[in-house]
């Protein structure tokens, strides 16, 4: 764990900073620090405690403690189980991936939009998506995307295909359906922060001779990072949470643990195995975040940026 | 349109004075000062729109009560977590398999009979049978949808759905989610093998399925169906009768030879429901033929009430006699329930990839 | 700035640089597009090409008391979670940030990870706890779960920000002589506005797009819009659905242009 207190430093970059005490500014974590304690600590702890019993204690009397649930997962037996948590983080990982690739050129082009009005019309562009409601939005992408959707169908009758394309009912169209919905998030994040870089930083370095590009890689990018780290943790815990859109987009062919735990919870009614998947699923995202923020934080050499 | 509905004042006169076991239900709760609220579960869409606008009104009415309805899926894991003796739902309307499950952990009773709901006495023999917890108030047929006009043969049998011609145009419902898939599995395991337990015949069945379109929800077929996506398909009956007439479309719904699997609207009362009468009653009040014939004119559901009399357009469709009902199979949801983290695994592994 | 002589190729970039982000700005708004079409088709399910155009799927929309009830209550209850969690998010990330506390990497994870358990645990929890403890489901409840979603919306947009900063800014205002609290309001807050309005507007769209928590929460009668469309579509997948995305659209966007006149979004132009 990073047990930096207040400024570490790396190298020689910064001069040493004796470790500080608490200020009192920490006390402004006081109103999370209940909010979560009560509605999700709490709350939490008792489905974990219910993924150790063979079925739920309040209804059933005869429920015994058992470490069954957690088994039946590292067993493995059917072997669905790995596979559905490699899947999740597959798509997690190109989904936050892909989401950055499209969400960053348009977070800049935003953040150095002259004209309000182009400011203003792009952001509602790329708040929009978000406001369609999740169901409506992905049978939308059903409809685009499916064998006699709106691509395939323009393609055949062009003359350009005679089969449909494999755009939906596998990875490809869960994935696209996800950047959609999660490029917003990675551009509103992104914006906040490049907006922040001065300007003048990048025409220094092109006055010194820097192209454009480089002298965006070496300056802008850099300054970003702290946005590229807070728009793809974002969008990374959604994609890996999400089971609306892999369910209908996916088809047979994905199988996610977000979905494993809707059917345990909706339709098998075993809470205790759905609550032992979730607490997998939370614990393996977890440690990849907190790697990706140690990693990020040493390529950008400064304190931890979590 | 709100001046002809079924609810006249002269038949709910009728029908209170004919039920002299529901009025005495319904009776005590009018004297009191305080009313008695009713908690339910229930369906949406045009069913819950028919509930809504009159069936729950005229209850309300009747028996001076107020009906909580909770139509927000998924109910029984809610029903789970509630105390026993102070459950979340006083009656819970799910299909038949749901109920199986519930009935495990003690949240239905196990048996419903005239003795508390008059009503039973009129039903079908499926309706109340050993595959029943509760009693099945409604039931659709299961059997397949298909395109009029693509150019396919109309299916008579289920193995017509394995038509090579079909490959990645035919469609199904996901097995672990929906029992209506869980249907059409066990559907192969008789038409391919020993029966309907037969789960090595199924399994080997559905491997020859693929490509299949699986869906989740049980109203996104009719979907598939309708924008030529799937050709043809494991349906519900209800689910493209329910488009003929005024926006007819170009689908119909075959029930094959071997049989149609039986889609049941149960209802089931919580053991430890305050206002148990009142929920007996109302399973009795959605059994009465009025009740019936206005629910399974609106949404295309056989009704189980023998005494009811269909429009001429629905008695047709719909599974209305005797002989049409001894069509419906009904699967032993207590056995599949037992092994269903299995099934779910195997046939995840067959269809994935 | 620049000489003729290297402006030609500096504008193809620049048309090239402007033409992927309208592309950019076309993939994201294709599916509202297609949702339009819904909306306006007549038949009764998801064709194309379309058939045709009518209102009556608007009609229908704002026709049913339950699709209006649950809208009003769904942006009620939006505006409630924006304001709560950017209060309690943007308290948080300054804490974070500047509050010199111990496992900071720690405690910025485990504010994160609502949004990494699946959102149907977290609402089946909540339900449970609820039931549990006798408090029911009230609203409030249904509140405090979409709160408890969105803060980590605004507590990443705001660190995010925060890390940017240039803390001689502060310091210079200190040492000139204002106090902590006028340093805060008139320096800090100004400074980090941005992250908290981008957060906010994540807050008010998770809250009104919020529909595996609300599942398990919403009381007969009290339910938000999601849980009442998704109910609706499971039977009925018809242009009401599109319309009522529409209409949704159109007025969250209303919300987020008073917000704009409120705030100002100026801010992210020129900073």
């Amino acid at each position: 764990m990073d047990q930096s207190v207040g400024l570490r430093h790396d190298g020689s970059r910064m001069p040493a900073v004796v470790a500080r005490r608490p200020s009192p500014i920490a006390w402004l974590i006081a109103p999370a620090l209940l909010l979560f304690v009560l509605f999700f600590v709490l709350p939490f702890a008792v489905m974990v405690a219910m993924s150790f019993f063979s079925s739920n204690p309040i209804s059933n009397p005869n429920a015994v403690l058992t470490t069954r649930h957690y088994q039946r997962f590292i067993e493995d037996n059917a072997g669905i189980f790995h596979d559905a948590l490699w899947e999740t983080l597959r798509i997690g990982l190109v989904t936050t991936a892909v989401s950055l690739l499209i969400g960053y050129p348009l977070a800049h082009w935003m953040a150095r939009m002259q004209s309000r009005l182009g400011h203003a019309l792009a952001l509602m562009a790329v708040i929009t998506p978000l406001l369609t409601g999740i169901v409506v939005r992905t049978f939308a992408w059903m409809t685009i995307l499916q064998d006699k959707g709106v691509i395939n169908t323009t393609l055949i009758s062009w003359g350009l295909i005679d089969k449909p394309l494999p755009l939906m009912y596998n990875e490809f169209g869960t994935v696209v359906a996800l950047v959609h919905i999660y490029v917003p998030f990675m551009v509103l994040t992104l914006i906040g922060v490049i907006g922040r870089i001065d300007q003048r930083l990048e025409q220094a370095a092109r006055s010194l001779g820097a192209g454009r590009l480089r002298a965006f890689a070496e300056v802008t990018l850099p300054l970003s990072l702290p946005g590229i780290l807070a728009g793809s943790l974002l969008v990374f815990a959604l994609s890996i949470s999400a089971y609306v859109t892999p369910s209908l987009m996916g088809g047979t062919n994905v199988l996610t643990l977000p979905m494993l735990i809707a059917q345990q919870v909706g339709t098998s009614f075993n809470p205790g195995f759905a609550g032992a998947l979730g607490v997998i699923l939370l614990t393996v995202s977890l440690v990849i975040v907190v790697a990706y923020n140690r990693i990020l934080a040493r390529v950008a050499g400064e304190q931890g940026l979590a | 349109m709100t001046t002809r509905h079924p609810f006249s004042r002269r038949g709910l006169l009728r029908t209170s004075a004919g039920l002299a076991a529901a009025a005495s239900f319904g009776a005590p709760s009018i004297l009191h000062a305080e009313t008695k609220t009713l908690k339910i579960t229930t369906w949406g869409g045009k069913w819950g729109d028919i509930m809504k606008a009159t069936v729950l009104p005229a209850f309300e009415k009747e028996h001076g009560c107020t009906v909580s309805a909770d139509q927000a899926f998924p109910f029984v894991p809610k029903l789970q977590v509630s105390p026993k003796n102070d459950p979340l739902y006083d009656v819970l309307h799910t299909n038949s398999n749901e109920q199986w499950l519930a009935v495990v952990d003690g949240l239905v009773m196990d048996k419903i009979t005239a003795k508390e709901v008059p009503n039973v006495a009129d039903v079908y023999p499926y309706a109340v049978s050993d595959k029943i917890v509760g009693v099945s108030i409604f039931t659709s047929a299961i059997g397949l949808g298909y395109r009029t006009d693509k150019d396919i043969t109309p299916p008579k049998s289920w193995k017509d759905l394995a038509d090579p011609k079909l490959a990645g145009a035919r469609g199904g419902y996901l097995i672990p989610v929906n029992s209506l898939g869980q249907c059409h599995l066990m559907m192969l395991g008789k038409i391919y093998g020993k029966g309907l337990q037969d789960l090595d015949a199924a399994y080997k069945a559905l491997e020859q399925l693929k490509p299949i379109k699986l869906v989740d929800f049980t109203g996104q077929m009719e979907k598939m169906l309708l924008s030529a996506e799937v050709v043809e398909g494991v349906i519900h009956d209800s689910g493209v009768y329910r488009y003929e007439g005024a926006n007819r479309q170009p689908v119909d719904f075959c029930s094959p030879s071997e049989g149609v699997m039986a889609l049941e609207q149960v209802l089931n009362v919580a053991p430890g429901s305050k206002v148990k009468e009142l929920a007996f009653a109302y399973i009795d009040y959605m059994l009465r033929p009025d009740v019936q014939k206005l629910l399974a004119e609106g949404v295309w559901y056989s009704p189980a009430n023998k005494k009811v009399k269909l429009e001429a357009k629905y008695d047709a469709k719909l599974l209305t006699t005797p002989e049409k009902v001894a069509t419906l199979i009904q699967p032993d949801w207590k056995w599949y329930n037992a092994r269903k983290d299995d099934i779910d695994a195997r046939v995840t592994k067959i269809l994935k990839g | 700035m620049s000489t003729p002589l290297n402006k030609q190729p500096f504008d193809l970039g620049k048309t090239a640089y402007l033409g992927l982000n309208l592309l950019l700005l076309a993939f994201l708004l294709a599916p509202i597009a297609i949702v339009l079409v819904f909306a306006l088709n007549p038949t009764p399910y998801i064709s194309f090409p379309p058939v045709g155009v009518t209102l009556r799927w608007f009609v229908k929309f704002f026709e049913t008391g339950d699709f209006m009830r649950s809208l009003w209550l769904s942006l009620w209850i939006a505006a409630c979670v924006l304001v709560l969690s950017v209060v309690i998010g943007g308290a948080c990330a300054l804490a974070l940030a500047r509050g010199h506390l111990p496992g900071r990497a720690f405690l910025t994870a485990f504010f994160m990870s609502p949004l990494m358990l699946p959102a149907i645990l977290t609402g089946l929890a909540l339900f449970q706890s609820y039931l549990l403890s006798g408090i029911g489901r009230p609203v409030w409840g249904l509140i405090m779960a979409h709160t408890l979603i969105a803060v980590p919306y605004v507590l990443r947009t705001t660190l995010a920000v925060l890390h940017n900063f240039d803390r001689r800014i502060e310091e210079a205002a200190s040492v000139l002589g204002a106090s902590p609290v006028r340093v805060f309001f008139e320096v800090t807050l100004p400074l980090i506005q941005p992250g908290v309005f981008a957060g906010g507007v994540f807050a008010f769209i998770v809250s009104f797009d919020q529909f595996p928590v609300s599942l398990f929460l919403v009381v007969p009668k009290g339910e938000t819009l999601p849980v009442v469309l998704f109910n609706y579509m499971k039977f009925d997948l018809d242009g009401a659905i599109a319309a009522a995305s529409m209409v949704s659209i159109l007025l969250a966007l209303a919300v987020v242009l008073v917000l704009e006149r409120l705030i100002g979004l100026k801010a992210y132009v020129k900073l």
